[in-house]
């Protein structure tokens, strides 16, 4: 069965971030042979001052396949983890979902969307959550970190939010990279262009520093920018100041 | 570059768009540490927008850092 896991507000100012937190809790689900685990989503939350957040209020989420008989053990995990790693004044918040059960997806869709754009309260959380059977617990602090957890699974099951956690390490020559080659390798859904062009098969990309994918369409997508150079790329890959509002 | 703002807080005068004055900022500042890479904002990697101790508000950021 497909779950979804989203953590929220599990750092402070000289803790690991709450990215990191994720990504151990993804490889620890495979380690443990209980399944299989995809890439972290960083999902940008409403920046507010009644807002409580350590420094940029985003949650990070990551989809895994697992078997249904591991479930239980999963959310025992990762409760207990978020009890081990989370850093000291954080407020961590967990949310467990599993796509298929959920009644009303839209609702969840549109809580992740609200959260980008108003102060929501932990109640509305806990309400959402227990109406549609999705796992919601808060772990220390305020436990305020429940509202973004909540807001990753719906924003991550929109299918259009976030950035990918990490960088894609493509292979280059003469700095360039032919698109089929790169969706191959990162398992893309595609190259697009900031315009929303999807690239071609045979064209080429001039590769910059630490390039990074976005989720749109359930999928990630390398993002690049016209390029005007006369070299034989017209594209090349979107810095991060032009990704900034995925 | 800074106001200082209640509770003797600094707050970034030139808003969240202005790369290189975040660049500046950071380039002799004893404070400045990287923030993890996904919450990097600019390719400058020693700039305030990607300090672990900027505190983005709406508009702008608050310096979190002691010595900042």
């Amino acid at each position: 069965m497909k779950v979804l896991i989203c953590i929220d507000d599990t750092d402070n100012l000289e803790s690991r971030g709450t990215g990191d937190l994720a990504e151990q809790l993804a490889t620890e689900i495979e380690e443990r042979n209980w399944g299989r685990s995809e890439f972290v989503t960083r999902h940008q939350l409403l920046v507010h001052p009644d807002v409580p957040y350590t420094s940029h209020n985003s949650s990070m989420c990551f989809a895994a396949e697992i078997g249904e008989q591991y479930l239980p053990a999963l959310v025992e995990r990762a409760k207990a983890f978020l009890v081990e790693e989370s850093a000291e004044g954080s407020d961590p918040g967990l949310a467990v979902a599993v796509p298929d059960n959920l009644s009303d997806t839209a609702l969840l869709v549109d809580f992740g969307r609200r959260a980008k754009r108003e102060v929501l309260r932990k109640q509305d959380a806990y309400d959402l959550a227990a109406a549609q059977g999705i796992h919601l617990s808060e772990h220390g602090g305020t436990g305020h970190g429940v509202i973004g957890a909540l807001a990753g699974i719906g924003l991550r099951m929109s299918g259009n939010d976030g950035r990918i956690k990490g960088w894609l390490e493509i292979p280059t020559r003469d700095g360039m990279a032919r698109v089929a080659d790169i969706v191959e390798q990162f398992q893309l859904g595609g190259v697009r262009s900031m315009t929303g062009d999807l690239l071609e098969e045979n064209d080429l990309v001039a590769v910059g520093e630490k390039p990074k994918a976005v989720y749109l369409d359930g999928k990630p997508f390398l993002m690049v920018s016209p390029l005007t150079d006369a070299g034989p790329a017209r594209w090349k890959t979107s810095c991060r100041r032009e990704l900034k509002k995925y | 570059m800074w106001d200082i703002v209640e509770q003797g807080r600094k707050l970034f005068r030139h808003g969240r768009e202005d790369f290189q004055a975040a660049v500046q900022a950071a380039s002799d500042c004893p404070a400045f540490r990287e923030d993890v890479e996904e919450e990097w904002v600019t390719d400058e990697a020693r700039s305030c927008y990607n300090c672990r101790f900027r505190r983005w508000t709406p508009d702008s950021f608050l310096c979190q850092a002691a010595a900042g």
